[in-house]
């Protein structure tokens, strides 16, 4: 089985689709890993930055969305689910792992499942579609939901890790996500309104309501580790991050604010090294690949 | 030195910490801002050395020796307005633990810059050093409690 990563923030722009993009480049890349990233997202823009305009317009025309995918097989047995997924996606020439060599014919590399602008009409299709049957919205919504969960596992089949792109916002296919993913990384900024939504993500992804359950589950049994992200090291968050740390598992990789990341995904059709693509990023990006590596080996283990 | 309450003098580590968050909106990397913000106090502390010894010698100047002193002199000697963390301390011990953390500080000055800096609001003219190390402690449980109200 393959391991579920979701990187998930219910707060927009703290960089879930850019992290889940270096995320599957790093993996790739430096475990030699075959790597699903899912776009959850309707805006998009992990599609946009692994195909470019053209290409994903094109899979949206083909009908090989995630939306598409999850209207035409809800109410059918899972099928070969090849079509939907584009190989070797991205501009990171991929080489096979040394060590992985003896092992696997492979080398690592980057599939999508392409996000689509349609996936939040589809949740309420779906709903409306499934509300006749069973007048109960809540109960409707949690079988959409285990239904949305059980077709994403199904694509994990041909993949060693699976990187779930969610959305801000709380969709019926985020839950399912979070749902099923073996571990959520939460990326946040450090500033005043990170402590809530950490907080909130948290009760979400350990299925608590209020942060006096949260506090009974030990850090080091948590599903979750939040990543500072736009990381300036100034004192204000390193208090912030000292608070966070009571109530929080933090990851001690520190993303900084660098140009070279914002730059990195300009859409360009050259495949180059993680070194051209990165630059004075790529220490850091290692870092966390090189954490979450670890963290990925604790949970197999526990699981 | 007589300070009004709109201006006054950046400790050391205020004044580093002023500097970051000014390089904050430059695209730099952690290397360059740390060497900026480094060349910055040397700066700064040039300018402290030759104001002294305009006003306490007739030499006009500072030797190497006396700019690489102050260089080198570590921050933690300064006053740092981010420790105690006292949300922290707070969380921790209780609000004994932190007014004790609190005791360390003597000037009311530093006081209120570390309640400027950890986001602690209190009364500006609160000026007795027991007052104010109580309002920071009141203002630091309004904030815990303001979270685990979101919390829900």
């Amino acid at each position: 089985m393959p391991q579920f990563l979701a990187v998930s923030n219910r707060k927009g722009g703290v960089g879930k689709s850019t992290l889940s993009v270096m995320l599957a480049h790093a993996f790739a890349a430096w475990s030699g890993l075959r790597v699903l990233v899912m776009d959850l997202d309707t805006q998009c823009n992990v599609s946009l930055m692994l195909l470019g305009g053209e290409d994903w317009q094109r899979a949206c025309q083909r009908g090989r969305t995630i939306s598409d995918y999850f209207y035409n097989r809800f109410d059918k047995v899972a099928e070969d689910e090849s079509a939907y997924v584009l190989n070797d996606v991205g501009d990171v020439a991929h080489s096979r792992a040394k060590w992985l060599a003896a092992f696997r014919p492979a080398p690592g590399r980057v599939s999508l499942l392409p996000g689509s602008q349609q996936l939040e009409d589809i949740q309420g299709e779906l709903l409306l579609k499934h509300s006749k049957k069973d007048l109960d919205a809540d109960a409707v919504a949690v079988q959409i939901r285990a239904r949305m969960k059980r077709l994403m596992r199904h694509f994990g089949m041909d993949a060693d890790l699976v990187v779930l792109d969610c959305p801000p916002g709380l969709s019926l296919a985020a839950l399912a996500a979070l749902d099923l993913a073996d571990h959520v990384l939460v990326p946040f900024r450090p500033d005043y309104v990170a402590q809530f939504a950490l907080d909130r993500v948290a009760m979400l992804v350990e299925r608590v309501s209020s942060a006096e359950q949260l506090a009974t589950i030990p850090l080091e049994q948590r599903r979750y580790s939040c990543l500072p992200n736009c990381w300036t090291g100034d004192g204000h968050e390193r208090l912030l991050i000292d608070q966070l740390a009571l109530d929080h598992p933090l990851l001690s990789t520190r993303i900084p604010a660098l140009s070279s990341i914002a730059r990195a995904f300009d859409w360009d059709e050259t495949k180059k090294t993680m070194e051209a693509k990165y630059k004075d990023a790529l220490p850091h990006l290692r870092a966390l690949h090189n954490e979450l590596a670890g963290e990925a080996g604790r949970l197999a283990k526990t699981a | 030195m007589t300070m009004g309450k709109k201006t006054r003098v950046l400790s050391g580590a205020s004044l580093e910490a002023y500097f970051r968050r000014i390089l904050r909106a430059v695209d730099l990397s952690d290397d360059q801002r740390n060497e900026i913000v480094r060349q910055l106090r040397g700066e700064i502390a040039l300018l402290r050395v030759r104001k002294g010894a305009h006003a306490g010698s007739d030499e006009d100047g500072v030797t190497a020796s006396s700019l690489a002193n102050i260089l080198d002199a570590p921050v933690a000697s300064e006053f740092d307005p981010f420790t105690p963390n006292i949300i922290v301390v707070l969380r921790q011990g209780g609000s004994d633990a932190a007014l004790a953390a609190l005791a360390t500080i003597e000037s009311a000055e530093d006081l209120h810059t570390l309640a400027r800096e950890q986001r602690l609001h209190i009364d500006d003219d609160l000026s007795s050093i027991a007052a104010i190390r109580l309002a920071i402690v009141t203002a630091a449980e309004r904030r815990v409690a303001n979270r685990m109200a979101a919390a829900t």
